[in-house]
């Protein structure tokens, strides 16, 4: 049975883990590489790194921290916020990523998803979505939410799969922080409509909101951030009252790698 | 040990190489044939799509199945697997045959299979010391073996019960990704480098 995921995200800045609100008040929390690894022990399913540099000379310190880290990195990595352009996607994923994840660039030019599929298989292209709720819909935003588009998220969900996705990541703006839970609705009406497994993002403040997102919300994964880089909460814990609930995450493995090598 | 991952043009290398050195192996990545055929153990890592990979196979893969049927040892992963086999509805061109069948599409509602499943193993050698796996898998295909005794291991999606794994002389193949299966994907990997030194 295909265990519902939990994947931690890590917003990385110059080679760093930082930390702060609404891209505010950025502070230094770690080496990506220990950080990335320390989650894995924990049991998290996934990790993604979400680059936040603003400037381009952060492109060659990304490459750097993604090649150390799939060295040391034994479950997937899926980086975000580097891509600009299709040219950006060969050297990430030849420097260790699983998966790139695109928004901004692929709102410009929808193509990058086909070219990116095409050339490396869906599996590792993820569109990511950031949705905020206008009337009974969701309007997509690009530039870290800044944006507004004229693009419906459950549309551009569906198309951003037929263009060649293999994933969505989907974070609902208004729950972003909030810790209130998931954008229940929102994930479950994308989760629905496309034939690729959906990430709930935006609004994980316990596990019952992660139960939630795979019940209700219909999420294959759900991502969880703040909550862990704060310290409330474990990747284990958020696991084992899963379980407790009968969602069947994946066992944090008792057999650590160190112990596999001897 | 020198083992050759083989490189199709695509994607990440890294963690499976690094696995494969951390159980002892020396590593050397090539797409030259010649050069990988050479190697006392060949890689098919499980990263691209499968109609490019075949291109990069010899026009002829004769060769390359009849050092694998002479007993080379192999590990080919997700695509490595299927490229094991005769042909796939993914694409035009063909495996390496070692294994008669095919690649099929996943009928599943939710394509690709993407995540953490159960996998049913067999008593084979490659899963010494795992228990109960549980592992990654991010695939659209998979492998229909012709004879059925070559599977080694087995694992369901979405009610579609498919091979994970199967072996034939001191070939293995798998479905999922052990370099991305945490602490039981590794020993999986240390349990081939093993087994690749003494071949049987």
């Amino acid at each position: 049975m295909l265990r519902p995921r939990v994947i931690v995200c890590l917003d990385v800045k110059d080679g760093r883990v930082v930390k702060g609100t609404q891209f505010q008040n950025l502070r230094d929390v770690g080496d990506p590489v220990e950080l990335a690894t320390r989650y894995e022990a924990e049991g998290a399913d996934e990790v993604v790194f979400l680059d936040v540099s603003a400037s381009k000379e952060a492109r060659g310190t990304l490459l750097e921290v993604v090649r150390r880290t799939a060295e040391r990195l034994f479950v997937p990595l899926t980086v975000g916020g580097g891509v600009r352009s299709a040219a950006d996607i060969g050297p990430l994923l030849r420097a260790g990523a699983d998966k790139i994840s695109v928004n901004t660039a692929a709102v410009r030019d929808p193509g990058l998803l086909s070219l990116g599929a095409e050339r490396f298989g869906s599996q590792c292209i993820v569109a990511s979505i950031d949705a905020l709720r206008e009337n009974e819909r969701w309007r997509c935003y690009t530039h870290g939410g800044t944006e507004r588009t004229e693009l419906d998220a459950v549309e551009w969900a569906a198309e951003c799969e037929a263009r060649g996705a293999g994933e969505i990541l989907l974070t609902s703006i208004d729950q972003d922080g909030a810790r209130n839970g998931y954008d229940l609705e929102l994930t479950r009406q994308v989760a629905d409509s496309v034939p690729v497994p959906v990430i709930a993002s935006g609004g994980a403040g316990g596990a019952e909101h992660l139960r939630d997102a795979f019940t209700d919300g219909h999420a294959s994964a759900a991502l969880v951030a703040g909550i862990l880089h704060d310290g409330l909460t474990t990747v284990g814990a958020l696991k084992s009252a899963l379980n407790g609930w009968g969602i069947a995450v994946r066992p944090v493995a008792n057999l650590r790698p160190s112990e596999a090598l001897s | 040990m020198n083992v050759a991952l083989f490189d199709y043009g695509a994607g990440n290398l890294h963690s499976l190489g690094k696995a494969l050195e951390e159980a002892g192996a020396r590593v050397t990545v090539t797409s030259d044939w010649k050069d990988a055929l050479a190697q006392d153990a060949l890689v098919l890592p499980g990263v691209g799509a499968f109609g490019p990979a075949a291109a990069a196979l010899p026009k002829d893969p004769a060769p390359v199945r009849d050092a694998l049927a002479a007993g080379m040892p192999c590990l080919g992963i997700c695509l490595g697997m299927q490229l094991l086999f005769d042909d796939s509805e993914e694409a035009a061109g063909h495996g390496i045959g070692l294994m008669p069948g095919k690649v099929r599409l996943l009928d599943a509602r939710i394509v690709p299979q993407m995540g953490w499943n159960d996998v049913e193993t067999g008593p084979d050698p490659i899963f010494a010391g795992v228990e109960d796996l549980v592992a990654y898998f991010a695939n659209s295909y998979v492998c229909i073996p012709t004879d059925i005794s070559d599977a080694i291991a087995w694992s369901e999606y979405d009610g579609i019960r498919s091979a994970a794994g199967a072996r034939r002389s001191n070939t293995w193949g798998l479905q999922f990704h052990p370099e991305k299966s945490s602490g039981p994907g590794r020993r999986i990997i240390a349990n081939f480098v093993a087994l690749a030194r003494e071949p049987s």
